[in-house]
């Protein structure tokens, strides 16, 4: 299960690039951004945040842009929506990809660890369309309370440097369960 | 192996040349940075390593036997590498030091330091006698000259110090210890100038031919590197770009290692991408690395060349290759790494299901051959501990087993194979081996044969140590006669480990059939997807069953680690984790 923590989060993502994006199809022409968001809805500017535009690369764009994004508490997932840019019409959207929050927060490693993650993305019919690879770093985290574990099997608390921290220990290390969509997508 | 674009994904994308970001920089995902396997299928059948570093050692000796009645004794040095059939192999000699006990050579002796094997290093000196003087060093024989001393070594030893040098004493040939001293001898060893030089290119194409019926061509490039023999090897290619004729590409990272010198010429082609994977020549041309570089400052582009069908001469075509960026640039090194204090720390898991069979057992894979014989897992465990074990300085290493049952009944997945409760770990090669003979006594083979709890033991111990420092990288070896049973779940953890100080190789033993474990290796550029849709960030993974028959000086199993510097560097770089003294590049 996600993990369920109890305290808001600022990220720092690095939109890195995509590979084989397509629309219909066919292997986009240009103009492909990003944009990274909570899960817990709402369009709050301190929420999302979005990659300029690859002019020139097609399917395989290139954006090294760094993105700040908030996580308010009890976020389960960050969405990373790849679209593409379009100068006449509306931005067509090419795939959505559904981070749990767990792959990088309550693992094996410390807070501040950068985390290269690569997520299949999905179209809006829930067929496999490409890959995106991003970093994830959490900068700082206000702390309302203690991290409840929705894990079954626990393990001791992962020791924590660099963060005066002033809380009960309750066992909360989430020992990488795999996540279960809101829809299972079939492959 | 095939081609190297046999897949379209895979042969899209960039390899061998990208920047060493985890997911390759430049759109290459599962590449590594590093490994072609064509080039390094090439190497390996030669018995020569595919990308190694260039040593070269300076001797020196303290208070030497003094031979000569009139004068002190006139020292040489020779050098040999003792291969593994116990014959010694020359390296190089010193040259001849008149008159000193206390000789500093300056002649320097060669040799590729190579990750995955032992190197047992020899080293004699002698007192040439002064009839000899002015001969060539090489022509000397030396059975006509006096004795002084033996030393030997593992150049791991020497090479994973901060120092570098390593000082040792002098011994008769037969190991006797004699009544007089013989001396020290220092070696000192210093990696070359390439091992740290880089270059990163931005290469652009104009006018490129069309060589697609209803759109443009899909061009990359190939670079490849001439060897004497005549031929030339590819080092590394760029990303496919579609349907363009004047692409600009990401830019490329050789490794001097890759190229040789900056005066080494390069084959450059340039085709077209056909996903059939017969890719159409557009046009090729040859530079060095020097080359590139004065095309660069003086921003001109070269032309593309294609040999004319008729006639077999060139036709000089006008495509043209122009060099957008030139930056030279120096990186650590894998031995400026482990020199500063970065370690390799060693675990094993070892299959304890009962398709092994009853180690009492003749035919048992865990059979204890009271001749002293290894069986396959004993042999495993040592061709791999005994490269890993110079890297770690405190020599704990961990032991597990999996598939067994243990004294308490159950079927464990990740027990400790010292048979203790809460600590995992034992001392050396040999405190791994009898674990490993103690737990077939206390341990009873069971099944199935599941990864998942052991990779994600292993991920757990390598992120742990994130919280104390950067400076651990993690191997884990997993030795397996059968085929997993929890494929999407081993797929689940490996995925998980992937953004981890940790590499996993895996060694099958016996005569199953592997095909299945071959698609853990992502060397086909596929990279793994878990169930939850994350996809590996590096390829982590390396299987091979011991069985392959192996053409060259090293295992098998050696073969395995390889990749591990280069996969090491790849973590290293990613996050731009440098070595802890720092010294200046």
């Amino acid at each position: 299960m996600a993990n369920t923590h109890n305290r808001s989060l600022e990220l720092e993502v690095t939109v890195i690039s995509g590979e084989d994006l397509r629309i219909n199809d066919r292997p986009i022409k240009n103009n492909a951004f990003v944009t990274v968001k909570a899960d817990s809805g709402g369009s709050l500017s301190s929420l999302q945040d979005s990659t300029k535009p690859d002019v020139q690369s097609e399917s395989y764009p290139y954006w090294d842009e760094k993105l700040h994004v908030d996580l308010p508490a009890g976020s389960r997932y960050v969405v990373v929506e790849v679209c593409r840019r379009s100068s006449a019409a509306v931005d067509k959207l090419v795939g959505t990809a559904w981070i749990p929050v767990s792959d990088f927060v309550g693992d094996y490693t410390p807070e501040n660890y950068l985390h290269f993650l690569s997520y299949r993305l999905r179209d809006a019919q829930g067929q496999r369309n490409g890959i995106v690879n991003i970093s994830v770093r959490v900068i700082t985290s206000s702390y309302k309370g203690t991290a409840a574990s929705s894990s079954s099997s626990s393990s001791p608390s992962v020791p924590k440097f660099g963060i005066p921290v002033d809380r009960e220990k309750t066992g909360g290390t989430v020992t990488g369960m795999p996540v279960w969509y809101p829809n299972q997508w079939k492959s | 192996m095939g081609s190297c674009f046999s897949d379209v994904r895979g042969g899209q994308q960039a390899v061998g040349g990208t920047r060493q970001g985890p997911i390759g920089g430049g759109g290459g995902g599962g590449n590594n940075g590093g490994h072609n396997d064509a080039v390094d299928h090439f190497f390996r059948a030669r018995g020569q390593p595919a990308l190694f570093s260039q040593i070269e050692l300076s001797l020196s000796a303290s208070k030497l036997r003094d031979l000569d009645i009139m004068s002190k004794s006139d020292p040489m040095a020779v050098v040999y590498l003792r291969k593994t059939d116990g014959k010694l192999e020359e390296l190089g000699r010193t040259e001849v030091i008149s008159n000193s006990l206390d000789p500093a050579w300056i002649e320097k002796i060669s040799l590729a330091y190579q990750f995955e094997t032992v190197q047992h290093l020899i080293f004699h000196v002698y007192d040439v006698d002064t009839k000899y003087h002015n001969l060539p060093v090489k022509t000397l024989k030396l059975k006509d000259q006096d004795f002084l001393g033996e030393a030997s070594c593992v150049l791991s030893e020497i090479v994973t110090k901060q120092s570098r040098s390593l000082t040792l004493s002098l011994h008769n040939k037969n190991l006797q210890v004699g009544l007089r001293n013989l001396g020290t001898l220092t070696i000192h060893a210093e990696e070359s100038v390439a091992s740290r030089t880089a270059v990163e290119i931005t290469f652009r194409c104009s006018h490129l031919e069309n060589k697609d019926i209803f759109s443009k061509s899909d061009p990359f490039l190939r670079i490849s590197r001439v060897v004497e023999s005549g031929g030339s090897l590819p080092i590394c290619k760029t990303e496919v770009i579609n349907n363009n004729l004047n692409p600009t590409w990401r830019p490329l990272c050789l490794s001097m290692q890759q190229f040789g010198s900056k005066e080494n010429p390069l084959v450059i082609e340039c085709f077209d991408f056909n996903t059939s994977g017969n890719h159409a020549l557009i046009g090729k041309l040859q530079k060095s690395i020097a080359d590139l570089e004065k095309l660069h400052k003086e921003r001109n582009g070269a032309n593309f060349t294609i040999t004319a069908s008729h006639h077999g001469h060139e036709k000089v075509l006008r495509s043209q290759l122009f060099v957008d960026q030139f930056l030279e640039k120096q990186q650590y090194s894998f031995l400026d790494y482990i020199s500063s204090g970065f370690e390799l720390n060693f675990m094993v898991a070892v299959d304890f299901t009962a398709s092994n069979g009853n180690p009492r057992n003749p035919d048992s894979l865990h059979y204890m051959d009271p001749s002293g014989r290894y069986n396959p897992y004993q042999q495993a465990i040592m061709e791999v501990g005994e490269v890993i074990q110079f890297y770690d300085s405190d020599r704990r290493f961990t032991a597990w087993g999996f598939g067994g049952r243990t004294y308490d009944g159950t079927v464990s997945h990740c027990f400790n194979l010292n048979g203790s409760q809460d600590g995992y770990e034992v001392e050396g090669v040999e405190g791994i081996m009898a674990a490993y003979a103690g737990a077939l006594h206390n341990v009873s083979l069971a099944g199935p044969t599941l990864f998942g709890q052991v990779i994600n033991r292993a991920a757990q111990v390598a992120g742990h140590s994130l919280s104390h420092n950067h400076s651990k990288y993690y191997v884990l070896l997993i030795i397996t006669d059968g085929v997993l049973t929890d494929q999407q779940e081993t797929i689940d953890a490996l995925v998980r480990a992937s953004d981890l100080p940790l590499s996993i190789l895996i060694v099958g033993v016996g005569g199953a059939d592997f095909t299945q474990m071959e698609k853990l290796d992502a060397d086909n550029g596929i990279r793994l997807e878990s169930s939850t849709g994350r996809v590996a960030t590096r390829d982590i993974v390396q299987f091979v069953p011991m069985r392959e028959v192996h053409r060259g000086s090293i295992s098998v199993v050696q073969a395995l680690l390889e990749e591990l510097p280069g996969q090491f560097l790849t973590y290293m770089r990613a996050r731009d984790i440098k070595p802890r003294a720092q010294m200046p590049l």
